[in-house]
């Protein structure tokens, strides 16, 4: 299957359609959820979380035996939340810092729960249980349930998100000023967390565990560079989110052997890169464009300056000099000229040139702005 | 145990000594997440690698993705620089985006790359005996061993050469730059270090365990000791300690190695960070609660000194004034008592000529930010503790 | 010792804020010992004492961000709990995160969010109520600006035009002046001024000594214990400041 017949498909074929709504409701959740995450500098936080939830995953299937995935996402939970808490208690009653408690959790949970599942390969009635999936995620896994699942938790999160967007725009930009309005902050840091927790537990069939911290992290990253408002922000990241599930799983579908995961962290990634170079207040592109038109503009006042100089000795102003002095100043070249001529600053006549009562003006401020500013 | 078992345990020794020591500087550095993405990002590295010398154990191939390695802490910086997003956030969007860039690769090329990615994340250390190294003919050991063990003669050679420079410029980059050592050298050399040993330990224990071998034994001996060369030393034999005994627990329970030697290493961590004897839980947990009634001494101990007025110093008002519930204050009121600090004459507490030197010793020591001193002196004059 | 305020106080008329043997610790070390404050209604007070002698820590525990171990705060004669919306609080400008996504209205705006309570979103009144802040302090111009893209002293302004749309009685800032430009200084010291005219209480954590008697009319001493407390005319000499910075101060002090 090409990516046409893909695009062709996908509102036909009920397998396709599911997957890709599947991925695209995800995509949007992680989105919105990841803005927090970034805003509260706890970028990492996400990528323990998900490491952590994989002996979860594991033990939920040995204890139940079930393979059916909202039994093994309540393990997810569980083992995740466990993580938080475990990490948070780290930071606060050892004097290890965060990140050495994040790598810690990461490293040790997943280590634990990599023990468990080849356990489980190796159990005579293990009938494969599939737990591979979460490794990497397998978006051709989901199914209309796992879908409905996945858009009434999403659901549920816009809707407490649209009640309580005041105390978590308050919360996330100044946590001290929130407490002393009377908002009770723990309620509002523990809902931010056990939503973002579900973000994430919820996607580990889909993208799994080793990269679900992008999926969070990227769509964040990219939107933040295009607005500096945070509802634009959380909605261009749930559309970029969005857009990087859909695209991602085009993909995935139409090659072979390749995990869903990983391309849909690709197509987020290219959308991050994107936006770095390109946005247009922030991006890298035009903040260079800008520094060398300053540097232009700055090279234009230092040769108006040294002409004022030059003009400055005669009583008239618009007595003419030879082109041929300048030479002797750093920085000048024809083009500067020319640019005074056009901005009519200067007159040429000949090999000679004088400056316009305009040019003279505009030098002679810059000069006592400079002055002002040596002060 | 025959020798293959005994090449294994070997083999992750090894690697548990040679994870060890950098982990140790990058736990005291704060910069733990970094293995995290090193780990991760090395695998594009791997893959070209292998494209092109087909042995995962070549040199060249260890170079090639340790330089991988070194790029990623590069590129991190790079990200962090432009302002465009916070510190952690760069790290979280570069290593995912390698990581499936070498996914991607192998999936694309499996009839050519005999790579799994389960052995990426977990490693087949158990396979690692059969891969052997022969001379001229002769079997002399698998090859994963020399590889390791190369690396870590180099990474202990460093150790030794650079040990007061490494010293000097984790814990005061500041005077380690006056001296003339740069920060900045030793911070890429403990990256190259760190990425080359990702690499090598890689192929036999997998991505996740190379973090929890860096950061776990690290993180346990940060809680046991203030000395470096302690930290080290405990580090290094928590690393090996967990590498054995993981062996031995993967092997009855017939699971991964790697897996196993991850959750001795949890085991260990968490019996540490319960246990240890002033930085652990319990120890927090107990001392916390001996300085919140010590401190509260303190504070009512101060109140008497600063309130001449009776009805200030009444043993009814206390809770009323200090705000206190009546459980606290009367342990608060017992300890002073017993260490003969106060008196209660007709229900007005007074200070005692003990009580009031102890007092103005700790008021001065506060106020010139010379508070360690407390403890010092509560020594002396404390016959019970709170 | 205490008895020179008391009367000042008196004479004042209300108490604005009380605070009884009030004990902060930081990792069980004590950074505020045994602290008696009486503030009285309608001054402009300077809270003055070396760095780490726990000026911020006494405001955020007033403000209950900081649980004490011992001691209690009342505002106007109740806890503080019960009196938030009478109090308004200028954090220190480094304590957020200048690069939000958001602007200088929106900032403002966030004043109101107290007393609309949980889930209620501001409305028009608000939003002018913010703007008319926004104007005292002279930023209107800047409303729509994302706030990374302001100088430091219009930072500061953005804050103190936040303080001012809580409508409180007493207002608390952590060093307004900190890294301000001069016409940023003078123009939150005017609103400063304009604020007790109208008879609000003002608290302010404050760095530069030589300002202290031009700007303010109360003063606190503080260093751990408290040292002094009373009006600047009274109090603010040589002798206070020494013990207070511990070396042998010396301040051209003007009555």
């Amino acid at each position: 299957m090409n990516l046409q017949e893909y695009f062709s498909l996908v509102f036909s074929d009920y397998t396709l359609r599911t997957i890709t709504l599947g991925t695209a409701i995800l995509g949007a959740v992680t989105g919105m959820l990841g803005s927090f995450a970034v805003l509260r500098k706890q970028s990492l936080l996400g990528d323990a979380i998900s490491h952590a939830a994989l002996p979860g995953i594991a033990l939920a299937f040995l204890i139940t035996g079930a393979k059916d995935s909202n039994t093994l996402l309540i393990g997810a939970l569980v083992s995740g939340l466990l993580g938080t808490f475990w990490i948070r208690g780290i930071i606060n009653k050892t004097h290890l810092k965060s990140d050495t408690a994040l790598g810690l959790i990461l490293s040790l949970f997943f280590g634990f729960g990599m023990l468990l599942l080849t356990f489980i390969q190796k159990q005579p009635n293990a009938n494969q249980a599939g737990l591979d999936k979460y490794l990497f995620g397998q978006a051709a896994t989901l199914v209309e349930s796992d879908v409905w699942l996945m858009a009434i938790i999403t659901g549920i999160c816009v809707v407490v998100m649209f009640l309580f967007w005041k105390e978590f725009k308050l919360l996330l930009f100044d946590a001290d000023y929130t407490k002393t309005l009377g908002f009770n902050t723990k309620f509002i840091d523990i809902l931010i967390t056990t939503f973002i927790v579900l973000a994430i537990v919820l996607g580990l069939q889909t993208v799994g565990v080793v990269l679900m911290s992008a999926m969070l992290l990227a769509p964040a990253a990219a939107a933040r560079q295009w607005t500096n408002n945070l509802s634009t922000m959380v909605v261009l990241a749930a559309v970029f989110g969005a857009f990087s599930g859909v695209f991602g799983t085009a993909i995935s579908a139409s090659q072979d052997n390749l995990s869903t995961g990983p391309v849909i962290v690709l197509v987020a990634s290219v959308f991050v890169i994107f936006s770095f170079i390109f946005s247009p207040s922030r991006g890298l592109l035009f903040r260079q464009i800008r520094f060398i038109s300053n540097r232009r503009d700055l090279e234009l006042q230092k040769t108006l300056s040294f002409m004022y100089h030059i003009a400055e000795t005669h009583d008239d102003i618009s007595h003419p000099h030879t082109i041929k002095i300048l030479n002797n100043f750093q920085g000048f070249t024809r083009k500067t000229l020319q640019k005074l001529v056009d901005k009519n600053y200067v007159t040429i006549d000949g090999t000679m040139w004088y400056l316009t009562e305009e040019g003279f003006e505009t030098a002679a401020n810059l000069y006592n702005q400079n002055i002002k500013k040596h002060e | 145990m025959n020798s293959a078992q005994f090449e294994i345990q070997l083999i992750a020794s090894l690697v548990a000594i040679a994870c060890a020591i950098p982990g140790t500087f990058l736990v005291l550095r704060k910069m733990a997440m970094i293995s995290d993405a090193i780990s991760h990002s090395i695998l594009p590295g791997i893959v070209v690698g292998f494209f092109i010398t087909q042995d995962l154990n070549s040199p060249w191939l260890i170079l090639l993705a340790a330089f991988t390695g070194v790029i990623t802490v590069a590129l991190v910086e790079r990200i962090q620089k432009t302002g465009l997003v916070k510190e952690d956030t760069a790290i979280g969007l570069v290593f995912p985006a390698l990581f499936s860039i070498g996914v991607i690769m192998i999936a694309k090329n499996a009839n050519d790359v005999h790579l799994d990615v389960d052995a990426v994340l977990l490693g087949e250390l158990a396979f690692a005996p059969f891969d052997r190294l022969t001379v001229a003919g002769t079997d002399i050991g698998p090859k994963s061993l020399w590889v390791i063990g190369i690396i870590l003669m180099i990474t202990i050679s460093l150790l030794i050469a650079f040990f007061k420079e490494l010293k000097i410029s984790t814990f005061d980059p500041g005077l380690s730059a006056s001296l003339g050592f740069s920060p900045l050298i030793m911070h890429y050399g403990l990256m190259t270090v760190s990425s080359v040993t990702t690499v090598g330990a890689f192929d036999a224990v997998g991505a996740i365990l190379v973090v929890a071998l860096m950061i776990a034994p690290a993180a346990s001996a940060y809680l046991l000791t203030t000395d470096l060369k302690k930290m080290l030393g405990l580090a290094v034999f928590f690393g090996v300690f967990s590498a054995i005994t993981g062996y031995w627990v993967a092997h009855w329970l017939d699971a991964s190695i790697a897996g196993s030697i991850t959750t001795m290493l949890g085991v260990l961590f968490l019996f540490v960070y319960l246990l240890a004897p002033s930085k652990g839980l319990i120890a927090v947990m107990y001392r916390d609660k001996q300085q919140r009634i010590e401190v509260s001494l303190l504070t009512f101990l101060l109140h008497l000194k600063n309130h001449t007025e009776e009805r200030e110093r009444h043993v009814n008002h206390l809770n009323e004034h200090i705000n206190w519930q009546k459980v606290k204050s009367e342990t608060v009121l017992d300890l002073a008592l017993k260490n003969n600090m106060i008196i209660i004459n007709n229900k007005i507490v007074s200070l005692t000529e003990k009580g009031n030197a102890f007092t103005s010793q700790a008021i001065d020591y506060i106020i010139t930010n010379e508070d360690a001193q407390i403890e010092d002196m509560k020594d002396d004059f404390f016959l019970f503790r709170g | 010792m205490d008895t020179h305020t008391d009367e000042h106080a008196l004479n004042k008329g209300n108490l604005a804020v009380k605070v009884d043997d009030l004990t902060v610790a930081y990792n069980y070390k004590p950074v505020l010992w045994d602290i008696d404050l009486e503030i009285p209604e309608g001054v402009l007070m300077a809270i003055v004492g070396p760095n780490g002698a726990g000026k911020s820590t006494l405001i955020k525990a007033i403000l209950g961000i900081l649980k004490p171990i011992a001691g209690s705060v009342s505002i106007y004669g109740k806890p503080y709990h019960k009196q938030r919306s009478l109090v308004a609080y200028v954090p220190q400008k480094g304590s957020v995160d200048w690069d939000f996504p958001t602007t200088a209205l929106d900032v403002v705006m966030m004043g109101t969010y107290g007393s609309l309570g949980w889930i209620k979103r501001p409305g028009v009144n608000e939003k002018k109520a913010a703007l008319e802040a926004l104007e005292k302090v002279g930023m209107l111009a800047f409303k729509s600006r994302q706030i990374s893209q302001l100088s430091g002293g219009q930072q500061q302004r953005i804050f103190l035009a936040r303080a001012l749309v809580q409508e409180a009685s007493i207002y608390f800032m952590d060093e307004p002046f900190q890294g301000v430009d001069a016409t940023t200084e003078i123009a939150i010291i005017n609103i400063l001024k304009e604020l007790r005219k109208a008879g609000k209480t003002v608290v302010v954590v404050h760095h530069d000594l030589q300002t202290v008697p031009e700007y303010f009319d109360w003063v606190t001493f503080l260093n751990v214990k408290k040292i002094a407390t009373g009006p600047v005319m009274d109090i603010y000499n040589d002798d206070n400041l020494t013990k207070t910075y511990g070396i042998n101060y010396k301040v051209s002090v003007q009555k």
